[in-house]
């Protein structure tokens, strides 16, 4: 560096930018270490220390100029686009899902708390519970808000967490009955302990280092001990009456089937490939899906383009007088954010109150019939789909046309060709050439066009009887999504993230065909 | 297509001699053969901007009904009333959304352009080893868009989360980190086309006059690309505004909700605020219609070299 400021390489101005530009990274990668090594998240420092490493060469070597302009943004291509993707292939291949959240230690110390019993002369603990108002589990990872203040019979007063028991020192505990008050932690109310009971009564367990402390009712807990024994190094848990437990796809279960919860997450394979494609009910729904998202964006494209281009057309003559305001006007649909739009509809649709069946003094069930296998609400999409993507078609194909020689049509009228057949042999030829691979590009925006879907019908109707949560407007994107993240038909990670694989595939094919269109391999240069 | 001689449009010039063909010539038509040239155009034109703005103009009447349920909305109210408006101002956090939006999406879509300027620049002034299959891995890239991993990106934010609490899953830093994931993708192939027109003389000229390849990019390049950089620029920050899934993945506060995420909270199946929503709808939507409306022109050129916005 001193080297190239000296020979005239580089400007004062840079160095002192990348002196400062590097001391910030270093400073936060630091930092970051700090944290990592304190969480034993070994993996991600191994990661960040290489990768800050890797930055201080590139920009401290002097032969590394085209490093210099890539690695920033390779960095969050890696972090948060490659990586990803190949994490959930890997999830793919997991069970990671409701019944199956935590990694197999958490998972056997979690059974191991939870299955104890209580001996007759357990020692007992006058109790309050507590909680420290936070948010429930932020993450898929264990916490709790609960907190015991437990009091023994020789009064010393311990606090009791998911974590594990604290002795208190006098004066931590202020206040009595509702103001009472431990750190963060105030009690909750008769009304708030009864909503939460089933977590709390036989439930709420304190792990201790030989057995546990568990809540019995809202004011006693007691000592317990666990009736199950873990030998890590065998990988078997024994039970008191003798049978042994061994990891199995995600549970610890014993030679007769019996299995202890919570499972874990564990490696299963192709078995939630299998159960798209094997299973009869979710491979018939799957490929319900499939059809009718490529029956969806395929339409999305066909109608807009059709829409789009008419109107391009009409509007392309220099006769037509406030061409210019029709076409600022017709833009706004495009303009106007796709969330608010979908959502605009929604109300629009309303079979009892929408607008549109005041308008034709209707009652017609736009987005809830599930008649003909929801025809109706799927029509509905399109329509909106339409509405929402016509005016960029239009924007397209006025450019579009005005790029076409006038000559060329002239020609064929002067050949003798009607309008109609010049547009066909002439116009439209021409047209596809410039459009075409803007269409390949709207077929595959639309084969992902989560928002129209999901906040139009939120891929709803229902289908009645399905083995998965799916609706009659679901596309592949929002199946997934409702896989993963809501409905009532619980969390599966694992096969939503196998549904995305398919995705991908699809993509790719739409990718392989869209490439040898445009030719645009051949152009790099 | 029935089109007279005398009308073929001039390529090139759309809508600028309108004026000019105010002359008489077509007013002499008589009105069957105006109809049949001219008049119809109109038609089609009133006909889709019937299509276009009626939903437009319920936003706006929803907008002002003094109640927030379908079922009790007349179309012309009685006794319009702001107090939707005064709702969503004061009384929800509208304007926090709003910010956030603005703050995420906008941070991220000046960030994505500038880290998508240097990678272009990279490839289209540089030679280097690998430069061919770092500009095909892009392009590849591009056709996955990240929403197909949201699994793994909920998982892996909700990790984050766990050893830097400020940057996981329920953060708009995190939300801002996982868009610039995408940078690359989305603008690097556009930029680096325009780069490509600029006259490698330039730069070759100013690295003889002793500038730096920093000085060069910084001072000559992006200062000549400044019309696509904005439209990329735009054009990222409309994606962003409109990106609906990750948000609602990775934000949980309704703080930290971006502006789709907090006014598609105001509408679900039990309850919803449909006269507060609206209001919201025309408050958050007008500006971005304006941006584009003003920027319609260069927002084409971008278009069709690119992609399709959602």
């Amino acid at each position: 560096m001193l080297n190239a400021y000296l020979d005239g390489r580089t400007s004062l101005t840079g160095i002192i930018v990348k002196i400062v530009f590097l001391g910030i990274v270093d400073a936060l990668a630091v930092f970051g270490l700090f944290l990592l090594a304190d969480a034993n998240a070994w993996t991600g420092f191994a990661l960040v220390a290489a990768a800050t490493i890797v930055i201080n060469w590139v920009y401290l070597s002097s032969r590394t100029i085209p490093l210099k302009y890539l690695v920033p943004g390779t960095i969050f291509l890696l972090l948060f686009q490659i990586y990803p993707v190949a994490y959930n292939g890997y999830i793919a291949f997991t069970n990671y899902g409701d019944g199956h959240i935590l990694s197999q230690e958490a998972a056997t110390q979690r059974i191991l708390s939870v299955n104890q019993r209580v001996p007759e002369d357990a020692e007992r603990y006058s109790t309050v519970v507590l909680s420290n108002g936070s948010d429930e589990a932020e993450a898929p990872a264990e916490s709790s808000d609960i907190a015991l203040l437990l009091t023994g019979e020789d009064d010393v007063q311990y606090l009791g967490t998911f974590e594990g028991l604290r002795e208190l020192e006098p004066g931590e505990v202020t206040g009595e009955g509702q103001d009472l008050r431990v750190g963060d932690y105030a009690p909750l109310t008769l009304l708030e302990a009864n909503e939460r009971s089933a977590e709390l009564v036989g439930a709420f367990t304190v792990p201790l280092d030989d057995g546990a402390i568990q809540l019995q009712t809202f004011t006693v807990a007691a000592r317990t001990v666990s009736d199950l024994t873990y030998d890590a190094d065998a990988e078997v848990i024994v039970r008191d009456d003798g049978t042994e437990f061994t990891p199995v796809e995600g549970y610890w279960t014993s030679d007769d089937g019996e299995t202890l919860t919570p499972g874990f997450r564990a490696f299963i394979g192709f078995d939630n490939f299998a159960a798209v494609l094997g299973n009869e009910d979710i491979r018939g729904e799957f490929i319900g899906v499939l059809i009718w998202t490529i029956v969806f964006a395929l339409m999305s494209v066909i109608t807009t383009f059709i829409l789009g281009l008419g109107l391009a057309m009409a509007l392309d003559d220099d006769r037509v007088r406030g061409k210019k305001i029709y076409r600022s006007l017709l833009i706004i649909p495009y303009a106007l954010p796709s969330f608010m739009t979908a959502l605009i509809w929604r109300g629009l649709l309303n079979q009892d109150f929408g607008f549109v069946n005041q308008l034709l003094g209707a009652d017609i069930p736009w987005l809830t019939s599930r008649a003909f296998n929801g025809l109706l609400p799927r029509a509905s999409t399109l329509l909106v789909n339409l509405w929402l993507g016509f005016p960029y078609m239009l924007l397209v194909c006025t450019g579009a046309l005005q790029a076409i020689p006038g000559e060329l049509k002239e020609a064929a009228k002067v050949d003798g060709a009607s309008g109609f057949r010049a547009f066909r042999s002439v116009t439209l030829p021409l047209l596809l050439v410039t459009v075409g691979p803007l269409l390949i590009a709207s077929f595959a925006f639309n084969f992902n066009n989560f928002n129209t879907i999901f906040l139009l019908t939120g891929g709803d109707p229902p289908i009645r009887g399905a083995a998965t949560p799916v609706g009659y407007t679901d596309i592949l994107i929002s199946y997934a999504y409702r896989l993963a993240f809501g409905g009532s038909g619980g969390v599966d990670y694992g096969l939503a993230a196998a549904v995305s694989v398919f995705i991908f595939m699809a993509v790719a094919v739409i990718t392989t065909i869209s490439f040898r269109r445009t030719r645009v391999l051949e152009e790099i240069n | 297509m029935t089109t007279l001689p005398a009308a073929t449009p001039k390529p090139g010039s759309p809508g600028d001699n309108e004026r000019t063909h105010l002359a008489p010539k077509p007013r002499r038509l008589p009105p069957g053969l105006w109809f049949r040239h001219v008049g119809w155009r109109h038609l089609v034109g009133v006909l889709g901007l019937a299509f276009a703005l009626f939903p437009a103009v319920w936003v706006v009447s929803a907008s002002v009904n003094p109640t927030n349920s379908l079922a009790a909305m007349s179309f012309f109210p009685d006794a319009p009333t702001l107090n939707n408006y005064r709702d969503l101002l004061f009384d929800e956090p509208f304007l926090v959304w709003m910010r956030n939006s603005l703050v995420v999406a906008g941070g991220a879509a000046i960030t994505m352009t500038v880290l998508s300027a240097m990678a272009a620049y990279a490839f289209s002034r540089l030679r280097f080893a690998g430069r061919r299959v770092g500009l095909l891995a892009i392009l590849l890239v591009q056709m996955f868009p990240q929403l197909l991993a949201m699994v793994a990106l909920f998982l892996f934010m909700a990790r984050i989360g766990l050893v830097f609490p400020g940057l996981g899953t329920g953060t708009l830093t995190g939300l801002f980190l996982v868009y610039l994931g995408g940078a690359l993708g989305a603008n690097t192939w556009l930029v680096k086309g325009f780069f490509d027109t600029i006259p490698a003389d330039l730069d070759e000229a100013a690295k003889i006059d002793g500038a730096t390849h920093n000085q060069v990019f910084w001072q000559i390049i992006l200062p000549l690309s400044a019309p696509i950089l904005a439209v990329t620029t735009m054009l990222s920050f409309v994606f962003l505004f409109n990106e609906y899934i990750l948000a609602s993945i990775l934000i949980r506060d309704e703080l930290s909700f971006t502006l789709a995420i907090g006014l598609s909270s105001f509408i679900s199946e039990q309850n919803s605020q449909w006269g507060v929503f609206t209001a919201g709808a025309l408050l958050g939507g007008i500006p971005i219609i304006l941006l584009f409306l003003f920027l319609q022109r260069y927002i084409v050129s971008g278009l069709t070299a690119g992609g399709v916005k959602g």
